[in-house]
């Protein structure tokens, strides 16, 4: 071997590093630096109360973005995430509430609304599978008109107000660590063992890279695509009722603002916006870098507009870095 | 999986492709990474005084927690400006958040001031359901809590609030307009922008309107009621529609001073934007007492003006934390009854208007 082989030849430290940077750990490893980084800095934020806290904030968020990451996968996208939050949180609200619901102080009361909110949440996304697949129009715009519809739909329907007076066990759901930490990983695990040990997982990822080809292998494309905007509602309904026990009322507004976190959350993970690439752990980590960041950020005392400068930045990044991986993929 | 020479072939191309890409990255990836650097760490170096590394719950000045929903309009930043100034005269440190709207993220946020021990809370609530859960948290902290610009619901939790007598501003404010515009027997059909009915604040001053003009029937017709749910968009079409429906409106008032430039815009599209005296003029209200109302009233434009007292507010704010954590006993609710600036005494009031500083402040030339 000449020894301008050997120069040109990449050392091994510098292709581990190459392949951390590409791989779905990247953000996992970025969270790790970050926090041990950021540890003497920020006051008060490697306490086992501020961790506790940033836990039960991320798990509304973690269930949205695996619904989220699902329809990525297949080369989609659903908006309309947020809206279905919102909606099923007034419905219900509307179903349990002590105040004015219709099943106010009754037992079936929070497995009514809790089925209600589910629902929503598969109609939703029902609706916004058949368009994609029965009229083929593009998820983009399908979603974007969803969420206008719905959101508007929940104003309208509740005339801007929240409704309280929740049984306290529907509250407990998300105002409670432990529940909620369980409904959140069983909802990620369910949607990690589809993907990762299941057909149907397999079927999802074909679509995304490909689906006129995934078609002619014999893939129900429209089946898949649809039940995965389906999942994606559904999902969105369960953080739904994440955050309407942990606020304690339902309103109209629950979750207006958390799209770009949810997209971002799922993107910084590792899954493609182009489809056929993505993991539920990847988004986990997606989740605890953006919780991470904004938790730190605040007790950096930085201000509003600094860390959403901040957060924006990071997600163009993770954006950025997809692009390069789909370039190496495709090279 | 192939034999091992293989791998390695595939290896190499792989690391070739990457290298080569990372290359072309690289300079990039400094660029970007020295950039978030500089915006995390120089920000927070050159912060404000609330910005240290020492725990808020040790010994040294009193830390209080300053969370706002938004600082989407000019009232907010002055508001949380004020809250700035008025913590920093007492030689208070001040932690600053802000929820950007959503209710969840302003829970976590007040969660972790808890979690620095900070020794009081002021929160802008995103409405008045979701903070109840705040207020529990802060009140099992027993951290004193109150409550900017928008009371709770009733709850069991314990808290202060500290809010605008949005109807009585707004009925003097109208009320002085309409004594103004009647003069002479002069009749005049009226418009209201109605902010978002879910906000409790924007009740009060529809009902202080709405009070004025039940007191004077025969002289004030209101022909159009604009629900703007605080959206500029929404109530420059409807000024529009209802200056094309009726024509001959006379008298604008509206629920705050942001939707301004809707109004202005709308008015001067139909050409019926005068100064007060001139043939044709609409007459003009507002509450807030933003930098546009205060330039609207100097050109002549703007007959009157609710103004709250952002100033009063931020220091009753702060006075409240003290006594609380003093121990001693504070009213649930702390009014600022605001004032109403005119024509007649704008000179007198313009240096308790919010507005009129942050408008000079803008004027400003950089500093070096």
């Amino acid at each position: 071997m000449t020894a301008e082989a050997t120069a040109s030849r990449p050392s091994r430290s510098g292709l581990r590093w190459g392949r951390l940077l590409l791989s779905d750990y990247a953000v996992l490893v970025l969270s790790a630096g970050w926090f041990v980084g950021v540890m003497p800095l920020a006051p008060g934020f490697a306490t086992w109360e501020n961790l506790a806290n940033l836990v039960g904030g991320m798990l509304p968020l973690l269930v949205v973005a695996t619904g989220q990451t699902l329809v990525l996968i297949t080369g989609g996208i659903d908006l309309s995430v947020t809206s279905t939050i919102a909606l099923a949180s007034v419905v219900g609200a509307r179903v349990m509430s002590g105040d004015s619901g219709w099943l106010g102080g009754s037992v079936l009361a929070v497995p009514a609304g809790v089925a209600a909110m589910l629902a929503v949440g598969a109609a939703v996304g029902g609706l916004n599978g058949a368009a994609v697949t029965v009229l083929r129009m593009p998820p983009f715009i399908v979603t974007l008109t969803t969420m206008m519809f719905v959101s508007g739909f929940a104003i309208w329907w509740t005339q801007s107000r929240n409704i309280g007076g929740l049984p306290a066990g529907f509250v407990a759901i998300g105002a409670r660590t432990l529940p909620a930490l369980l409904v959140a990983l069983g909802v990620a695990g369910a949607a990690h063992a589809v993907l990762t040990r299941s057909l149907a997982g397999r079927w999802a990822y074909a679509i995304g890279h490909n689906p006129r080809a995934a078609f002619i292998s014999g893939v129900p494309v429209r089946r898949v695509t649809l039940l995965v905007y389906v999942a994606c509602g559904c999902g969105a309904a369960v953080a739904s009722v994440l955050y309407t026990g942990r606020l304690e009322a339902g309103s109209p507004v629950h979750g207006q603002r958390i799209l770009l976190d949810v997209i971002g959350a799922a993107v910084l993970g590792g899954t493609s916006l182009f489809g056929g690439r993505g993991t539920v752990v990847g988004t986990a980590f997606g989740v605890l870098f953006l919780g991470l960041l904004d938790n730190s950020l605040n007790l950096l005392n930085l201000s509003h507009f600094t860390i959403m400068m901040t957060k924006g930045a990071v997600i163009l990044v993770a954006a950025w870095m997809d692009t390069v991986r789909r370039r190496l993929d495709t090279a | 999986m192939g034999p091992p020479e293989n791998r390695d072939a595939e290896a190499g191309k792989l690391t070739a492709r990457t290298q080569a890409i990372m290359k072309r990255m690289l300079p990039m990836l400094r660029g970007i990474g020295g950039l978030a650097l500089a915006a995390v760490l120089g920000l927070s170096g050159c912060g404000r005084p609330g910005g240290t590394s020492a725990d808020a719950g040790g010994q040294g000045p009193m830390t209080v927690g300053v969370s706002f929903e938004t600082l989407q309009t000019e009232f907010w930043v002055a508001a949380l400006e004020a809250f700035r100034e008025e913590l920093g005269k007492r030689n208070m440190r001040m932690l600053e958040a802000v929820a950007d709207g959503d209710a969840n993220r302003q829970l976590e946020q007040v969660k972790s001031f808890i979690t620095r021990k900070v020794d009081g809370l002021v929160v802008v609530p995103k409405d008045a359901k979701t903070i109840i859960p705040v207020l529990k948290s802060a009140n099992r902290a027993g951290i004193p809590i109150v409550l900017f610009n928008r009371p709770p619901d009733k709850s069991e939790a314990r808290s202060v609030t500290v809010v605008a007598d949005n109807y009585a501003i707004t009925r003097a404010t109208v009320d002085y307009m309409v004594r103004q515009a009647v003069r002479g027997g002069r009749k005049h059909k009226a418009m209201i922008l109605i902010g978002d009915l879910g906000d409790i604040n924007s009740i009060g001053r529809r009902d202080g309107f709405d009070d004025v003009v039940k007191a004077h029937p025969g002289a004030i017709e209101v022909v159009a009621r604009i629900p703007t749910e605080w959206n500029q968009e929404k109530a420059l079409a409807g000024v529009v529609n209802a200056l094309q429906a009726h024509p001959d409106t006379s008298f604008i008032f509206t629920s705050s001073d942001f939707l301004f430039p809707s109004v202005v815009s709308a008015l001067k599209s139909a050409g019926k934007y005068w100064k007060v005296g001139e043939p044709g003029h609409v007459w003009l209200g507002g509450f807030d007492g933003d930098g546009m109302a205060y330039q609207m009233l100097v050109d002549g434009y703007l007959d009157a003006d609710g103004v709250q007292d952002v100033y009063f507010e931020a220091a009753a704010a702060v006075q409240a934390i003290v006594d609380l954590k003093a121990g001693k006993a504070v009213p649930e609710r702390i009014e600022d009854v605001g004032f109403v600036i005119h024509q007649g005494n704008v000179k007198e009031m313009a240096p308790r208007m919010w507005g009129a500083r942050t408008r000079r402040q803008g004027e400003r030339p950089p500093g070096p």
